[in-house]
């Protein structure tokens, strides 16, 4: 039987898993043991991508053409993007009248957000194929539980894209629940908190022998790391420069970044170094930073999850007491503050024995193999996030499927005329739980085509069926005749079926980028910023040179700089190790003179 | 609903039913089918709620889609139907106030549009609720903080008072059925019933406009 694989699509990390007979297991990397794939895709302007963590080292000299947080725009349209991320990228913004969707622009083409998940899926999508010495065709995908219609949409287009055939999207904190309830055979009420690099979800679920069922869910598809990290470095790094500096790409980056790592260090240590260099735009900025004060600035961020959670309870039936155990998901699950408020709402400790980065995967790795028809002894009984509707009279919202209802699920409403040989319909889908069309989110049109007749008589039922993946599907009977319509539904903010196989045909371009190349850019990203750091601590604390230090130093990095005009990386590694090795005397005179005690040793490039 | 349906697979007739009696392929169920009879339930309000949940997870395990995944194109299609079908009937079947006014149109009968109006046995309370509504509204807009403390602690109580009504009708609902199963209806129980369904579907509303309210607190 061949096998179908579980993916993890995350906003930070993605993630491809697979069970065989020792159970599911995630994939590792062949060459580099890595498990976690980084969400980051870079643009060569040679029609080439670079995927992962070589794209990252990319982003810190082409940030206009590597994309990183791509799931944050996935089913997204224009009107949707806010004034920080047109900081961070560029857009089409004349489309023309209908087309709305989000598309970045990267050197001299234009880029949807499936076109860029497509890319990292097809890079997860060889490493498995790699380790399991088979082709992988068929796959599970997992989404935010709380993504819309749009969103899952987005994501399934994205699997078609990378060659692959999506079987099922599988909701994130099910995914958890299910690789969880596995391994503990727990019975009872579990509420699962996930709150990722992006996106922030819970689900409550009750679990008994074999059945997984959710019972209600809510979230926020854009609230995660990412957010935490925006925070810390307009707090703490930014304030003190000035507008043109805040505006600067590689200052903003730079800043986000020094804001995540610092982060992460606050999760084990009381007190950390916010260290941000920019020595193009001359920044260098250091500033001690306490778990304590960090926590004060993003406790607002971490509070925004709790409503979705008391949301959910509500949606349950639910009172706190009622829930027997809290399972922790995520990378920002990590963070002391996040356990310490998790634990208070829901007053008990939350879980934390399962690795938060691997078991969204686990979980779409067994649910691949439940589909693959290979065991029977569990179901999951998922629902949907938000309730689905249709436009009305006077710009209303008309529930037709009311969220956290059980999926599948399907309704059928009926359709008439209001005047004599009208030969349509037309019919506005939405999702949401406000009440005016306005504020819900518009998920699609279609018209229905009808025979002329005098008002009131034609009658056409249409049905709404949301399927196991939480998509809607339209369906229309005429029925007089018995016999079914076709409808041409166009989404909001979706790619058209044309436009998917157009990409398709084009994405052969999108040829990956081969190792040699790969090892090549990332050796040189690494001297650039050894070289970077070496230049402006010259120029900066020249004070500190002992004698005939400058010479030496002046030495090696010109070797660098001609190793760097050449192909050889291996020779740009070893000097640029050089360079590290004959700077760092130097590093440590600097750093203990200023900032000695919070330091251990450190290399110019850290600083 | 047609009496006797026919097997997509072998050709066999037999009445409607999830699987063929003979061969065993999953059945389309007749989209008309009444939601009782999904359950293989007789068409009466009052049922075992844990049986019925019981047979739910039942037959999820047998009929829904991730277990036909690798089924043919008609297995993977009934399947996706008739699940959805069990979902919606059982979404409308363990709750007592849906599965009260599912059984009232099954019989031609409606709630119809008493549903708006106040039940006179409620009027006294449903006025005094609106009128601490309108006086939180009242002081979100002027923006006094400390009369909405004070209002808040009225609105929990009512809230109570709500959730208590809310019971006693469930049980005077229970009673109504079970009753009812006994003596096989009467138009005066029939009155009775449709007044206490009303009465809790007023009740729910009113519940859901005071959450919204205090949710803004
Ligand atoms: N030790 C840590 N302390 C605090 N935050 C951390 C730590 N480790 C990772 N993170 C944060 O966790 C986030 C990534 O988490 P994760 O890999 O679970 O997200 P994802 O699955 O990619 O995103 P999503 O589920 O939202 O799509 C990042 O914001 C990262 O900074
Ligand atoms: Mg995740
Ligand atoms: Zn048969």
């Amino acid at each position: 039987m061949e096998h179908i694989v579980g993916i993890d699509l995350g906003t930070t990390n993605s993630l491809i898993a697979y069970v065989d007979e020792a159970g599911p297991q995630v994939i590792a990397d062949s060459a580099t043991g890595q498990k976690m794939l980084p969400s980051i895709v870079s643009f060569l302007p040679n029609d080439r991508v670079v995927v992962g963590r070589e794209a990252g080292e990319l982003a810190r000299t082409q940030p206009l053409s590597t994309i990183r947080s791509v799931k944050r725009f996935m089913g997204l349209g224009m009107e949707h993007v806010s004034p920080d991320d047109r900081k961070r990228y560029r857009f089409v913004d004349d489309q023309g009248d209908s087309a709305s969707l989000v598309r970045f622009a990267i050197h001299d083409r234009q880029v949807t957000p499936p076109e860029v998940s497509a890319v990292i899926l097809r890079a997860l999508r060889d490493r498995a194929a790699a380790a399991l010495q088979e082709e992988v065709g068929k796959v599970v995908i997992t989404v935010p539980a709380y993504f819309n219609d749009s969103q899952r949409q987005a994501t399934k287009d994205a699997g078609k894209l990378a060659g692959l055939e999506v079987i099922r999207l599988l909701n994130e904190p099910t995914a958890a629940a299910l690789a969880y309830g596995l391994n503990t055979k727990e019975e009872g009420l579990i509420a699962v908190y996930d709150f990722g690099g992006g996106t922030f979800d819970v689900s409550i679920l009750r679990l008994q022998t074999g059945i997984f069922e959710v019972l209600s869910t809510n979230g926020n598809t854009r609230l995660g790391g990412d957010d935490i990290d925006q925070s810390i470095a307009e707090r703490f790094l930014l304030t003190d420069l000035d507008e043109e500096l805040r505006g600067d790409l590689q200052v903003l980056n730079g800043a986000l970044r020094a804001a995540e790592k610092a982060k992460q260090v606050l999760s084990e240590q009381d007190e950390t170094i916010l260290n941000l260099a920019v020595p193009s735009s001359g920044v260098q900025i250091s500033r001690r930073l306490s778990r304590h004060e960090m926590e004060a600035a993003v406790d607002e961020i971490v509070a925004r999850t709790l409503e979705p959670c008391r949301q959910a309870l509500k949606d349950a039936g639910l009172e706190t007491q009622d829930i027997e155990e809290v399972v922790l998901v995520g990378g920002s699950t990590r963070m002391p503050l996040v356990r310490q408020r998790v634990g208070e709402f829901f007053g008990r400790t939350p879980l934390t024995d399962i690795d938060p980065d691997e078991v969204v995967a686990l979980g779409a790795g067994v649910q691949a193999d439940t589909l693959s028809g290979r065991r029977r002894d569990m179901l999951l009984l998922d629902v949907v996030p938000l309730s689905l509707g249709i436009e009305t009279m006077g710009g209303v919202m008309s529930h037709l499927i009311e969220r956290n209802t059980t999926i599948p699920a399907s309704v059928k409403e009926m359709f008439t005329t209001a005047v004599d040989d009208q030969t349509a319909v037309a019919v506005h889908v939405l999702q949401g739980e406000r009440e005016l069309v306005q504020d819900c989110r518009s998920l699609a049109r279609f018209s229905i085509p009808i025979e002329p007749k005098p008002a009131g008589v034609p009658r056409v039922e249409v049905t709404f069926m949301i399927d196991a993946n939480g998509i809607l599907n339209v369906s229309a009977t005429d029925l007089r005749t018995g016999l079914e319509r076709s409808l041409e539904v166009k989404p909001s903010y979706g790619l058209t079926d044309e436009e998917v196989e157009r990409l398709l045909e084009e994405s052969i371009d999108f040829a990956e980028e081969d190792i040699e190349q790969r090892l090549l850019i990332e050796a040189r990203t690494e001297a650039d910023t050894v070289l970077h750091a070496t230049d402006k601590a010259l120029s900066q604390n020249a004070s500190f040179l002992q004698e005939g230090e400058e010479e030496q130093i002046a030495q090696v990095v010109q070797k660098v700089r001609e190793a760097c005009a050449g192909e050889d990386y291996d020779l740009i590694r070893d000097l640029t190790e050089e360079l590290s090795q004959v700077t760092t005397p130097f590093a440590q005179r600097i750093m203990d003179s200023s900032i000695q005690e919070a330091l251990g040793e450190k290399q110019l490039s850290d600083l | 609903m047609p009496t006797v349906v026919r097997c997509w697979r072998c050709q066999d007739e037999h009445t409607p039913q999830v699987f063929c009696p003979a061969c065993e392929a999953l059945q389309l169920l007749p989209p008309d089918i009444d939601y009782f009879t999904v359950f293989g339930l007789a068409r009466a309000p009052m049922l075992d709620e844990q049986a019925l949940a019981k047979t739910y997870y039942a037959l999820s395990r047998q009929l829904h889609p991730d277990l036909h995944q690798t089924g043919t194109a008609e297995e993977q299609e009934a399947s996706l139907q008739n699940t959805a079908v069990v979902n919606r009937a059982y979404r409308t079947l363990r709750d007592p106030v849906q599965r009260g006014r599912y059984w009232l149109e099954l019989n031609g009968e409606q709630l119809g549009k008493e549903n708006n109006k106040i039940p006179p046995a409620l009027a006294l309370f449903v006025f005094e609720v609106q009128e601490k509504l309108a006086a939180v509204r009242e002081a979100q807009s002027a923006g006094t903080s400390g009369a909405l403390t004070g209002l808040k602690a009225e609105l929990d109580q009512v809230r109570d008072d709500l959730d208590n009504r809310t019971r006693g009708l469930q049980q005077k609902l229970a009673a109504n059925f079970s009753k009812w199963a006994q003596a096989n209806g009467s138009s005066e129980l029939l009155g009775e019933l449709k007044r206490v369904l009303s009465d809790m579907a007023y009740l729910r509303t009113l519940t859901r406009d005071m959450d919204k309210a205090l949710s803004t607190l």
